[in-house]
């Protein structure tokens, strides 16, 4: 018997494998070193239980926890963030295993963990890794268990069963308690994971950003509509308004406020005075995104925009923000009204020269043009026509344009004239504001690809940039100058139009995108798809369906309804668990043979014979016999019959003593 | 002020463990007689469920926070898991197994069940004895043995027996103090002495006459000056074991006889210490042997019933009736 403060073999056993796949998990955000180290940890503690090396002493451990903190100083300079404190909880990990020797240690271990194994979700949340973390979590409840279950023999995979079979009492109750617990928003700004730099659209476009895009099919956000969803050529999905020219580069202005007051309209929040310049007409198109993370806070949405959750704003440029870097998906409903107009009544002073702002020194040639071309035309509008017509009678859109130096609009409209939207919308913008028209460019992406299911799919190789220019009486118009070259991109989709195009999907060479064009890997893209967009709506995004969801569940949402639904589904969970629990150890516990007495003693006992305590089979029968002279030979027969399959070696069967019971039965 | 008040608050805790719990020869653990709370490392867990639920809620991570609905409802489970891992075994009592005062008394329990429900990790422990950690579930029965220190002689009630389970996650401890109606003989503590019991020849009518001398062979004792040489054990000396005398007596039917007046001038304790020491030596030759005590006479006798009659006569003797009962 060992002492029961000692970490039992199975203990130890399970309490390992659990680290290793916890400490897998994480293998892509932690440094080197750490996973090395938890290696190195890991033998050593198999070393340690084999008696092959000694445990670390005092000082060891000491100096080992001074390395650590050390590296890890290194290693991220400054302690606060998300990664450097995971570091910090796995090193605790890794050293509190390789030290561990009373049970108390063992339980901080598995505490940790616990912990270390949910952070994951912070980092992935895909189904795949939501799959895996449940494992992980399964496999430390099993060191949790096996931790009390000793050195007895009963096999080291005892434990897993008893934990599989926790789990799956806890499940149902875990789904009542997700679908049920409200949730509160932040309580305060928490550093979020800085991943490496991720495909999508940034804040910044030079030429060629937007055909890199290009090169990727990830996916950047679903798209349910609550209606059909509209037309192609009209879906814009407006991210960023890029006003700052540098001359090759556009950039975001970094202007914090505007001479009309602050640049966000929260949701929920009373309107801003600038919310008045919109015009919005006609019915609303209702829709709800669920974007994939980006580590950036814009958001994107059709035109024009309004949020309808928690934790959106609107800006003063009428595109969408998040309240903190989209770090994991994240689902948001929108509403816009496609027919509108902004700003019609003029702009002010000052934001006239944001949008008409370009650097001197850049582009001489185009700066020209520009402006012989609006002296000659009548009017803005005759202007911009020109514009289009050239780049619809001499250009060309494709995925690999040339590169270009520093006088980057004059290089794309005089020399190569062969471009991505990028390059269009960039020159277009310039030419506007040459001619002193307000314009800006906008990014975003254009389009989606139709899942069967009902809902939109865009991608990275639909990111797209496209204008917006300022007209008197007009107000913002959005013109899309890729649209007067090839036309094709923006009615039909991107890959049909570059699909032959070498660069296209080049960064996603195993992506299933690109077989579509074979029947049935398409549609097993297309499920795994859609199993992906409910995963994401439905559990990752289920803060914002839980409103929808509790109201037709309890019809109304209130603090009681809820207590109740909770106590009532949770308590009858726990009722179901607790009778499965009892009923078939009730069931399995007598012996058939047994039974059979058991059936006897019952029936003799209505007849007045009743068994004492302590009298055993064959006392009984014969008293019985004795009672009921008319009865004595079967029951001797029943007696002999029980004992030799009770203790006699002959083989069980019960049927042969329920067949001597019924003919007792008839004998009364 | 603080032990009066720990008294007063155990008292009343006891006296309500007796009404709920009354002593019983064999007790079925169940809702009544079992209790449930979160051990330590249960509420190390809630710390645990308390940061994940903040780092659910301030990243607004669903999976982190389904994460924390499945350690709740873990928790919530192994309420039930390990309530039930008590739950229905029915504890008793088979063998008590006397001992003398300052050693200990050894009890032989039996924890049953129906059916074949693996139950793991059951801590058994009496208030001052060794702990036993036994599981079910590969029979249906488990029979072990507990020692427990007796402090005096008499009849020992060793008090409710502890009977606990962290079992199967450790994060709550379901527990009972079972009172098995148990009573101990305990033995007075043994003292071994140079005197022999006094022999007595059964033909003589109850004539008292010195055990010395005679034909048959008593016992050894330490040599003294005076001793016969030719009495010396030599084939002792030689083992070096000490110099010793062989003492002789009229054996063949004689009757030994431990004799309270045996011990004038000591306290009862002391002579019924004596008065053990010299029965379990004597029991050890094949004479007869009887005892005087103050209004008790048992005629000699042989074997191990009448061994444990003597003992328990000595362990009893001038105990309350009172307390004998219980």
């Amino acid at each position: 018997m060992i002492p029961v403060w000692q970490i039992s073999r199975q203990g130890l056993f399970w309490l390992l494998l659990a680290f290793v796949a916890v400490i897998m998990m994480h293998a892509d955000h932690l440094p080197r070193w750490v996973l090395a180290a938890s290696v190195v940890a890991v033998v050593w503690r198999i070393q340690c239980y084999r008696g092959a090396w000694s445990v670390p002493g005092r000082w060891l451990k000491m100096t080992l926890l001074a390395v650590c903190v050390g590296g890890l100083l290194l290693e991220y300079g400054q302690p606060i963030g998300l990664e450097p404190m995971l570091a910090l909880l796995v090193t605790a990990y890794m050293l509190k295993l390789l030290e561990m020797s009373h049970r108390r240690d063992a339980y901080l271990v598995v505490l940790l963990a616990f912990f270390v194994a949910a952070l994951t979700a912070l980092f992935d949340q895909s189904m795949v890794s939501a799959g895996y973390l449940l494992g992980c979590l399964l496999l430390v409840l099993a060191a949790l268990v096996g931790l009390h279950h000793g050195d007895q023999p009963g096999g080291t995979l005892r434990p897993l069963k008893v934990a599989i079979s926790l789990l799956c009492q806890a499940l149902p109750l875990m789904v009542v308690l997700f679908l049920l617990m409200p949730r509160i928003g932040a309580l305060w700004s928490v550093p979020i994971p800085t991943h490496k730099a991720k495909t999508g659209v940034t804040d910044s476009m030079s030429p060629g950003d937007f055909s890199q895009l290009g090169r990727s099919a990830e996916l950047a956000f679903r798209v349910s509509f609550d209606g059909p969803i509209p037309p192609q050529r009209v879906l814009y999905w407006r991210g960023l308004v890029l006003s700052d020219f540098g001359g090759r580069t556009w950039k975001r202005t970094r202007r914090t406020s505007m001479d009309d007051g602050a640049l966000l309209q929260w949701y929920g929040q009373s309107d801003k005075s600038w919310d008045q310049l919109i015009d919005r007409r006609g019915q609303p198109l209702n829709y709800s995104v669920v974007i994939e993370p980006t580590q950036q806070l814009w958001l994107y949405a059709l035109d024009t925009p309004l949020p309808r959750s928690r934790g959106v704003a609107l800006t003063r440029d009428y595109r969408l923000l998040a309240n903190q870097p989209l770090s994991s998906k994240r689902q948001y409903q929108v509403q816009s009204w496609l027919d509108h107009s902004i700003e019609v009544g003029g702009l002010s002073r000052d934001r006239r020269a944001i949008e008409l702002q370009w650097p001197e020194g850049y582009n001489p040639r185009t700066l020209d043009l520009a402006r012989e071309w609006r002296d000659k035309a009548s009017s803005d509008r005759a202007f911009i026509q020109r514009v289009l017509g050239l780049f619809n009678s001499e250009f060309i859109y494709t995925l690999q344009p040339p590169l270009l130096g520093q006088h980057s609009v004059d290089e794309f409209l005089f020399e190569s004239k062969q471009g991505f939207c990028e390059h269009f919308a960039g020159s277009f913008v310039f030419l506007m504001r040459a001619a002193g028209i307000p314009a800006r460019v906008l990014a975003g992406y254009q389009g989606g690809e139709r899942h069967p299911d009902g809902y939109l799919l865009v991608r990275q190789y639909d990111a797209h940039a496209w204008t917006e220019v300022w007209l008197e009486n007009e107000g913002w118009v959005s013109i899309d100058p890729t649209a007067s070259v090839a036309p094709e991109r923006i009615e039909g989709d991107v890959q049909s139009l570059l699909g032959s195009e070498e660069g296209f999907l080049a960064d996603s060479p195993a992506s299933l995108v690109r077989f579509r064009h074979i029947g049935w890997i398409n549609r097993l893209r297309l499920e795994m798809e859609a199993l992906n967009y409910h995963w994401a709506l439905w559990v990752l995004g289920y803060d914002q369906m839980q409103s929808s969801v509790l109201t037709r569940l309890l019809g109304k949402i209130s603090v009681w309804r809820i207590a109740i639904a909770l106590l009532g589904t949770g308590g009858a969970v726990l009722l179901l668990i607790a009778l499965w629990q009892w009923i078939p150890s009730r069931r399995s516990t007598t012996n058939p043979i047994d039974r059979q007495f058991i059936l006897l003693c019952e029936h003799l006992e209505k007849q007045g014979i009743e068994r004492k305590p302590g009298e055993g089979v064959r006392a009984f029968t014969q008293r019985a016999a004795s009672l009921r002279p008319e009865m004595a030979e079967l029951l001797r027969s029943f007696c002999e019959q029980f004992e030799s399959m009770r203790y006699g070696g002959e083989t069980p069967q019960d049927i042969l003593l329920e067949e001597k019971l019924r003919a007792l039965r008839r004998a009364k | 002020m603080k032990t009066v008040i720990r008294n007063l608050y155990q008292q009343r805790f006891s006296r309500w463990l007796e009404r709920r719990l009354p002593a019983a020869p064999e007790v079925t653990l169940n809702r009544r007689s079992l209790f449930i709370f979160p051990s330590s490392t249960g509420f190390a867990f809630f710390l645990l469920i308390i940061l994940c639920w903040l780092a659910a809620t301030n990243y607004e991570n669903n999976l982190v926070f389904a994460v924390t609905c499945l350690l709740v409802s873990l928790f919530v489970v192994s309420i039930l898991q390990c309530f039930a891992n008590l739950s229905e075994i029915t504890i008793s009592c088979l063998k008590v197994t006397p001992g003398f005062a300052g050693q200990g008394i050894t009890l032989e329990l039996l924890l049953r069940q129906r059916g074949n429900r693996y139950r793991g990790a059951i801590q058994c422990r009496f208030p001052k004895g060794e702990m036993t950690t036994v599981s079910l579930g590969d029979s249906s029965q488990c029979r072990f043995k507990l020692t427990v220190p007796a402090g005096h002689r008499g009849l020992y009630n060793p008090g409710r027996l502890r009977i606990e389970s962290v079992y199967p996650v450790g994060l709550l401890r379901a527990w009972s103090h079972v009172d098995l109606n148990i009573s101990a003989l305990v033995y007075p503590a043994p003292i071994f002495t140079e005197q022999v019991p006094v022999g007595v020849r059964s033909s003589d009518d109850g004539a008292m006459q010195g055990a010395e001398g005679g034909d048959d062979f008593l016992a050894l004792k330490t040599y003294r000056p005076g001793d016969s040489l030719k009495h010396v054990a030599w084939k002792h000396y030689a083992r070096e074991q000490g110099l010793h005398t062989k003492h002789y007596g009229d054996n063949f039917d004689q009757q030994l006889w431990l004799d309270w007046d045996q011990f004038p001038g000591l306290d009862r304790e002391a002579r019924l210490s004596r008065l053990c020491g010299m029965l379990l030596r004597v029991a050890t030759t094949d004479q007869p042997y009887g005892l005087r005590l103050p209004g008790i006479v048992i005629e000699p006798d042989l074997g191990e019933s009448h061994r444990q009659y003597l003992l328990a006569e000595l362990a009893l003797f001038d105990v309350p009736q009172r307390e004998r009962q219980q």
